[in-house]
């Protein structure tokens, strides 16, 4: 299969491009107010098929994270860099937490030497306030 | 969505074999729709009586609300790429200029920059061009024809996988520019199968599946792990194909799997891996009790 | 543009083969014919009236399936095919007679030749042989379209039972009295004795109702060749 810039068989394509994009306005990439790619550019760069490219900037236009302006494109929303943060905070336990304890709990790991691997790792990285 | 190519009911027999069995698909308009199945499954005598160049043994086709055999006004408004085209003793820029005459929307400039893609030369005989070549050639009138239904049947003899993806690039370019309604009947579907809205399976002349492409991936999904672990995570789930060896176990199993199955097989030590748009059609084309299971639950 | 023109441009993106081998092939056999000088090929003129009905199976046999891929009709295919042979006919007419002209003039070509004169058939005044030439290369130019035709809906065992199918309607006519069909296998002079009876404009009468023979049943056995 050639390389669709990272798009995979785990899912619809379309909600795979709508994911990307969230998680580039998350970053930071895309900033409130930046233009989002159109339609075909995005086509264009995963090698998709457009209609799926425009479904995909659909489900976040939707979701009022994206904003159409007339004749010009779309735009990220304002807000919209926060909304995504604050639904990833909310995610963040069952996604990372979730399968960290489980893998814990599986390599016998108990409570005291966990806390004590994340000190670790966050001094490692530099910076993590732990 | 507005059907540009309507089929009912549609067989084709020859003396020793049926091509097409009762085939009905409809196909919208402005839409990649890919035409999938084994060598022999029935997709160039279907694409065939779609360019009204073969003939129905009964059911109905109809393109624009026409039947496309021997009417110009659908004939010249449609293209039909095929892999086994014969071409009279011209060269291949006489070949373009027939074609700009009988396709109202034929673009000159983007013929010669395909060629140029290619690496065909426009004085050169269409007899002694290369395989590859001559596939070249056939890509080129397909998509310079811009033609409201664009037919392609296995349009990449002899290209070599960077000339292909060529042709992808080229043809998803142009497409988004100029939407048309596209049918490409492929084999190699892995490396096409981002293009497709939607899949037509073609097994031994009859519909297999008939859905949108997103639908299906992300459908069937492979759990690998240890036996116990894999049967309780397939439990209540729709099995395809179960293999054991040893204490390990692989299951082929069907349904969307959510971000909380996947923390579960995680948490289980299971391996989870999609089945490809490929493998998907291997099994419905062969595959009997999958086939119709998929077909039960995705037709859309 | 009609779509019949269109055909005709169609086929003319190659003029080689047609009109040009047909006629490459008279200069030849003249050539020939003046280079032994004298009686050696009489006739020779009757090379190109072969020449244009090979065209006609070709021009049907290997132009239409990419015709098709194009989106002409089989029909308008048909139609511009014989349009053309019919205009290449006419012009080639012409200029036989007017090449039979010039031949009378100079004596045959100051060597006897009678390359352009066929006894009966091209001997007369030069509107006469250019509408015998006419209607002659229209009508084998047609019976090869037809030819090709055959060939393109049933293949090589096609072309032999239409071959068969010929020979047995042709004896069909002559069998109401058997001893007719043994002197015509045998004797080619039976039918120019009949023929003899027949004058140039007649044949050419008999000619252009077996063109329009051709035309139709080409055009009937066109109609469902898939390609």
């Amino acid at each position: 299969m050639p390389e669709m810039a990272g798009l995979d068989e785990g899912g619809p394509l379309f909600a795979q491009v709508a994911e990307r994009l969230a998680g580039e306005i998350a970053d930071g990439g895309l900033a409130e107010g930046e233009r989002v790619p159109s339609t075909n550019e995005l086509a264009a760069f995963y090698r998709i098929n457009p209609a799926t490219a425009a479904k995909g900037i659909n489900v976040l236009a939707d979701d009022g994270l994206l904003e159409k302006r007339r004749g010009i494109g779309m735009f990220v929303a304002t807000g919209a860099r926060r909304r995504l943060l604050a639904r990833r905070r909310a995610e963040f336990t069952e996604r990372y937490l979730s399968p960290m304890l489980s893998e814990a709990a599986r390599l016998g790991i108990d409570a005291d030497e966990l806390f004590a691997l994340i000190k670790e790792a966050g001094h490692e990285r530099g910076g993590v306030p732990v | 969505m507005t059907p540009v190519i309507s089929v009912t009911g549609l067989t084709r027999r020859y003396r020793d074999q049926v091509a097409l069995d009762d085939v009905s698909v409809t196909i919208g308009a402005g839409s990649i729709t890919g035409l999938l199945g084994r060598n022999g499954a029935g997709k160039t005598t279907l694409l065939r009586i779609l360019a009204g160049q073969e003939f129905p043994s009964s059911g109905s086709v109809r393109i624009f609300g026409l039947p496309p055999a021997e009417n110009e006004s659908v004939l010249r408004r449609l293209v039909l790429v095929r892999e086994d085209q014969t071409y009279p003793d011209i060269n291949v820029r006489h070949a373009l200029r027939a074609a700009s005459w009988f396709h109202p929307n034929w673009d000159s400039a983007l013929a010669s920059s395909l060629l140029d893609d290619f690496g065909v030369r426009a004085n050169k005989a269409v007899k002694n061009l290369s395989r590859g070549q001559r596939s070249a050639l056939g890509i080129t009138i397909g998509l310079a024809a811009r033609a409201a239904v664009t037919l392609f049947d296995e349009p990449y003899a002899g290209l070599d996988a960077v000339a292909r993806q060529i042709f992808y690039d080229r043809l998803l370019a142009d497409y988004a520019d100029f939407p048309r309604t596209v049918l490409l009947s492929t084999h190699l579907i892995d490396e096409a199968a981002a293009l497709f809205e939607n899949v037509v399976v073609i097994d031994r002349g009859r519909v297999v599946l008939d859905t949108a492409a997103d639908g299906l991936r992300g459908m069937v999904t492979t759990v690998s792990g240890p036996v116990l672990a894999v049967d309780s995570f397939t439990e209540g789930r729709p099995v395809w194909e179960r293999r054991t060896l040893g204490s390990q176990a692989s299951v082929v199993t069907v349904g969307q799997v959510s971000c909380e199955d996947r923390e579960r097989a995680r948490s289980l030590g299971l391996d989870l891996t999609p089945l490809s748009l490929q493998q998907l059609v291997v099994r419905a084309s062969g595959w009997s009790a999958g086939a119709g299971y998929l077909a039960t639950r995705t037709s859309a | 543009m009609n779509t019949m023109i269109k055909i005709a441009r169609y086929h003319l993106t190659q003029p080689v083969m047609f009109p040009g081998l047909p006629w490459a092939t008279l200069a030849f056999a003249f050539a020939v014919n003046v280079a032994r000088g004298g009686d050696n090929f009489r006739d020779g003129v009757v090379v190109i009236f072969t020449m244009f009905f090979i065209a006609g199976v070709q021009r049907i046999g290997r132009w239409l399936p990419f015709s098709l891929a194009l989106g002409a009709t089989r029909r308008s295919f048909y139609a511009g095919t014989a349009l053309l042979g019919v205009s290449m006919s006419l012009v080639s007419g012409l200029v036989i007679a007017g090449l039979q002209a010039i031949e009378r003039a100079t004596g045959g070509w100051g060597l006897s030749i009678t390359f352009f004169r066929v006894p009966y058939l091209l001997n007369g005044p030069w509107y006469a042989t250019w509408l015998t030439s006419f209607v002659g290369l229209s009508a084998l130019f047609v019976y090869g379209m037809w030819y090709g035709a055959v060939y393109r809906r049933w293949g090589a065992p096609g072309v032999l039972a239409f071959i068969a199918f010929q020979v047995l309607v042709t004896l069909a006519v002559a069998l109401p009295e058997p001893g007719r069909v043994w002197s015509f296998l045998y004797s080619w002079s039976y039918v120019g004795e009949h023929l003899a009876s027949l004058s140039a404009l007649d044949l050419t009468g008999v000619a252009a109702a077996l063109a329009v023979v051709f035309l139709v049943g080409g055009h009937a056995t066109i109609r469902r060749a898939a390609v």
